[in-house]
């Protein structure tokens, strides 16, 4: 728990403190928006907006990247309503989006470009400001390409890269900066040339990023897979009848250790996994992740010889029609996992009670493609977007765009409003991320 | 599952919740981690480096002695552990939590009389009203034993601290109630910082990570450690070699004849090598040259069958080889092009490609940079301009011969072992009933494996003709899945057709005609053919076996040849051994050149 408050007439007790050392203490638990990373600041009640990164669109309003804010909070006059909307200039393949441990800035970045744009959300929460742009990622990493997940650490930012400047394939690091912006050191992924000390568990060491998160109480963190630039900004069709491109995907999970950046050992998990969400009760040692291309559902946890382990527990609907899982949403109870399909759009809550043994027990279709899911943290809200990459996203009809806030009363999702993106001119929806005036000790305006 | 039912609105985190309940923090809310051992095993001290995360902050401070002190004076020198508390902080996993583990860490440091005069702890208050002098003395007087050197400090004003919180980037955000009156209460982060001796941040703690072995790991790491060495170059960079392999290339090729307004020199070739690695040529700034035509895959792309542009667009044909690109008379697949100077103008301005919207638009981002204003001084003597540009980056890849293979040193030095039996038995199949040589031809002093003529082999007829059904995918190796067709049309409405030369000189004879590719360094090159369709070199044999695919303009040099399996076997052989002998060279050469990156 990062966040702390304290009255300022109360005397100190020393004393106390000293005797809690003596305790069998358990770590930790956290609060927060169920995706987001542990050190950041939570928002556990009503949310009032979502902020949602998007890309422009060729003949889409002014067809460029923008942050679009959705004012969510039912309270509101403004609900259901895209409140403001900031165009950063260019189509830099927006992709993710997060916070800085504060909470203050949100971190947006251009898969394409290499671009960070970094937006002030706390001085004015429902009119987010471009404060600065980070242009020179690539440069001060050592040639990283396509800065992907941001995830915050205290005082500073992980940022996964996806693809390299040499020649725009999966060989790619993660990179850290602190939260003024300043570049501070590249980790290359481990690959069978150089596995830098770490254990190839199997026969994959392929040196390809996604997602990055972390389970500080275990000093774990875990990095998966996807593909460089030249397949995620390739024509999906063309990509898919392209054997050559097709094997230029990553099959592997990494663990590091959290604290050193070191990395430990390489799972296979082939097919691309790509987002990975950890559980959150303490007693819970355990990280899901997803593989885009083979369906199926990991588990990557601890075993009994305080070992860290990768296996496959579920297939997500067919998987040789090619679902396309991509992203996943963990509850806060650690009891369901939504898993969105892109190709049939369909939303689907698999019952993790038993890690082991996830099973579908609900499924629902949000569109003709989905991508995103975003949950409150009390599960009764979900929201969609629908763009996955630009030039994977479907063509003609089926190239839906949107934004829709659903309730989930734990049997059904029942839709509150939905945006449609290309009517309201504003482009491709991709990344959701959270926005609360509670945050900042601010009261809504009257 | 948390233990906890957090109420709508403004929940911010269960220690706020808690403290609007009215409520003292719950027993039951799980102490942090720095109150029990850690449940992992932490690497080795010293076996890691702490990265430098910036500058450590100055600042006034006030001493518990009520004396004026800089923040930068008391870390001067020292590992510095600085942390912001409230002395009335009663969260458990909070400032306490801070003091605790900080008391734990200077009785461990007590052990060693190496370490603990190196240490420095500063407690700084956030609560300049409440935490006095005296009352710090009273807070450090508390705490006993204390072995290291603890400096408990305030400031004299809240402005005086908020200048170091907003160096630290520490925010206090006052808490007020319904009726937005102040309550007294403050949110804020709980960071430990560690700071070494040359005052540079080196990690920062929170709950989560603050715990007495981490830190004395980092302190133990920071004390011994050594300057950090200077990152390997990838390769080596040698103008010199480069300028002579253009002028003197390597056996089998023949000597290159540069145009009069463009004699070969070294900073020409330099220049031009600057640019084919500078990804700020491409409109948005992320493609260069060298994207597509990768130097450690042939100077083609092994990655993909056909090209991708700026924005991901799709370009229709497969990246070409550059090795040898100067003995090309032909240039693009089509043959559109004679000149590598006007050629160069051809991806900058493609929509598809580099996708610059202008020749100025080009030139003018070029002449803004003061190091290409210096360089195209340097080779022409004028800033660059629509001749000199592709000037330059014609140099460079004049400068790109690869040959002395096995091949050259068995068929033109008579170094009888420098190439299998096998594949001398390919290469009698070449010149001989597989009829390859016809296209792919080799003279009595040097071969350039073409004819540098166009030719239809029925590969573009077929893929124009044949439409564009859903593929089967291979997900991952061993794993293929059918795609739909109504799946397939939503993904994949139009897939742009290829008539070959006939789309430049309108004459039907020309439909589907495309250039005859070098064979040097073929097996460096896959996927082969304009388009990339065919992904290894023993399928492109069994296609011209099977006499390519037959359509009314196919090349009548292509016919069936009814070889056997061991006789395309003998030919691929053959074909492994035209791998130029400096092809390592080129590519160490390309490793170690600068690449432009936006700034």
């Amino acid at each position: 728990m990062l966040q702390h408050q304290n009255t300022a007439s109360r005397p100190f007790r020393l004393g106390s403190l000293l005797i809690l050392s003596l305790l069998a203490a358990a770590p930790a638990v956290q609060a927060d928006e169920t995706c987001a990373s542990p050190y950041m600041a939570k928002i556990t009640g009503q949310e009032d907006f979502v902020y949602v990164w998007t890309l422009g669109a060729e003949g889409v309003g002014d067809e460029q990247d923008k942050l679009v804010t959705i004012d969510v909070n039912p309270k509101s006059a403004q609900y259901g309503k895209v409140v403001h909307s900031l165009s950063v200039g260019g189509r830099n393949e927006a992709h993710h989006a997060d916070f800085t441990d504060d909470r203050k800035f949100l971190w947006a970045g251009g898969l394409d470009t290499n671009k960070i744009f970094v937006f002030d959300v706390h001085t004015d929460p429902a009119h987010p400001a471009l404060l600065k742009t980070i242009t020179d990622f690539s440069a001060k990493s050592g040639g990283v390409v396509g800065p992907h997940s941001f995830y915050a650490l205290p005082g500073r930012m992980l940022i996964t890269g996806l693809s390299n400047n040499r020649d725009h394939g999966g060989r790619t690091a993660t990179v850290e900066y602190n939260n003024n912006g300043d570049y501070i050191a590249t980790y290359w992924q481990p690959t069978a040339d150089n596995l830098q000390g770490a254990v190839k568990s199997g026969q994959f060491a392929d040196g390809y990023n996604y997602d990055v998160r972390a389970l500080p109480r275990q000093n774990l963190l875990l990095t998966s897979a996807f593909t460089g630039w030249s397949n995620y900004m390739m024509d999906f069709g063309k990509m898919l009848a392209d054997p050559a491109a097709m094997q230029r995907f990553g099959n592997t999970v990494v663990q590091w250790d959290l604290q050193t950046k070191q990395p430990k050992k390489i799972f296979d998990v082939p097919g691309a996994p790509l987002e990975i969400r950890c559980a959150w009760n303490p007693q819970h040692n355990y990280c899901f992740t997803s593989t885009a291309l083979t369906s199926k559902i990991w588990l990557v946890y601890l075993d009994a010889n305080k070992a860290w382990q990768a296996q496959a527990v579920a297939d997500i609907g067919v998987p040789s029609q090619v679902p396309l899982p991509v992203d996943i949403s963990i509850s806060s109870d650690d009891n369901t996992l939504w898993v969105n399909t892109f190709m049939d759009g369909k939303t689907r809550a698999f019952d993790i009670s038993d890690p082991f043994h996830p099973h579908q027990t609900y499924e629902q279709k949000i569109g003709a493609q989905v991508n995103m899911v975003s949950s409150s943290w009390d599960g009764k809200r979900l929201y969609y977007t629908s763009s996955l990459l630009a030039n994977w996203d479907k063509k003609g009809a089926d190239n839906e765009q949107f934004f829709k806030a659903y309730h989930w009363d734990g049997k059904e999702l029942t839709q509150q409003f939905a945006i449609d993106f290309t009517q309201a001119k504003l482009g491709r929806a991709h990344q959701m991320r959270f926005g609360a005036y509670s945050l900042y000790g601010l009261n809504p305006p009257k | 599952m948390f233990p906890l039912k957090i109420r709508p609105l403004a929940a911010i985190c269960l220690h706020l919740w808690l403290a609007r309940a009215g409520a003292e923090p719950n027993p039951a809310a799980p102490p942090a981690p720095g109150y029990a051992p850690l449940i992992y095993q932490p690497a080795h001290a010293g076996a890691y480096r702490l990265q430098v995360l910036g500058s450590a902050a100055d600042g006034q401070v006030l001493t518990s002695d009520n004396q004026t002190a800089r923040l930068k004076e008391l870390m001067q020198g020292k590992i510095t552990l600085l942390n912001f508390i409230y002395t009335s902080c009663g969260d458990v996993n909070g400032c306490p939590l801070a003091t605790h583990v900080l008391h734990k860490l200077s009785l461990r440091l007590a052990e060693r009389a190496d370490l603990k005069n190196q240490v420095r702890f500063l407690t700084l208050s956030f609560s300049p009203r409440y935490d006095t002098p005296q009352i710090l003395k009273q807070y450090a007087a508390s705490i006993s034993p204390q072995p290291v050197d603890w400096r408990f400090l305030t400031t004299q004003s809240e402005s005086e601290l908020q200048n170091v919180l907003d160096a630290y980037n520490q925010p206090v955000t006052p808490v007020y109630d319904a009726q937005g009156r102040f309550t007294g209460t403050y949110q804020h982060l709980l960071r430990v910082y560690l700071i070494d001796a040359e005052r540079r941040i080196r990690n920062i703690y929170s709950t989560d990570f603050l715990h007495v072995d981490t830190l004395y790991n980092d302190i133990v790491t920071l004390a011994g450690e050594t300057p950090a060495a200077p990152a390997a170059s990838a390769g080596h960079a040698d103008l010199g070699y480069l300028l002579r392999n253009a002028q003197q290339p390597p056996l089998g090729l023949p000597r290159l004849t540069f145009p009069n307004d463009n004699p070969i020199t070294a900073a020409k070739i330099a220049l031009g090598r600057r640019l084919f690695f500078d990804r700020r040529l491409s409109f948005n700034q992320t493609v260069s040259c060298a994207i597509c035509h990768v130097p450690e895959q042939g100077y083609a792309n092994n990655e993909m069958a056909t090209a991708v542009g700026v924005e991901g667009r799709s370009v229709r044909r497969n990246s070409p080889t550059l090795f040898n690109v100067g003995q090309a008379e032909l240039l693009f697949h089509d043959g559109r092009e004679h000149t590598l100077e006007q050629q160069a103008w051809g991806p900058l301005l493609a929509a598809n490609e580099m996708g610059n919207p202008s020749i100025g638009f080009v030139l003018d981002n070029i002449n803004r940079q003061p190091e290409y204003r210096k360089l195209f001084q340097l080779a022409f003597g004028k800033p660059a301009d629509m001749l000199t540009l592709g000037q330059a980056l014609a140099s460079y890849q004049r400068s790109l011969n690869a040959a002395g293979s096995p091949f050259d040193l068995w068929y033109f030095r008579g170094q009888t072992e420098a190439i299998s039996p096998e594949a001398q038995r390919g290469f009698a199949l070449f010149i001989g009933r597989a009829g390859c040589a016809a296209c792919h031809t080799i003279k009595a002093d040097h071969a350039l494996f073409s004819d540098q003529q166009r030719h239809n082999t029925g590969i573009g007829y077929r893929a124009a003709m044949q439409g564009n059904p859903p593929p089967q995918v291979t997900l991952v190796p061993g794993q293929a899945a059918e795609i739909s067709p109504e799946l397939w049309r939503a993904l994949n409405p139009a897939k742009p057709n290829d008539l070959g030369y006939y789309e430049i000189s309108q004459n039907p004879a020309d439909r589907w005609a495309y250039k005859t590719p070098t064979l040097r360094n073929v097996a460096l090159t896959a996927p082969y053919m304009h388009d990339g369709s065919i992904p290894s070199l023993k399928e492109v044999l069994r296609f011209y076996n099977q006499g390519g695919a037959p359509n009314e303009n196919l090349s009548p040099k292509i016919k069936p040849l009814g070889l056997t399996e061991t006789e395309l076997d003998y030919l691929e052989a053959f074909l492994l051994t035209l791998t130029g002998a400096n092809v390592q060279v080129l590519i160490n050469d390309a490793a170690a050149a600068p690449r432009g990156e936006r700034e």
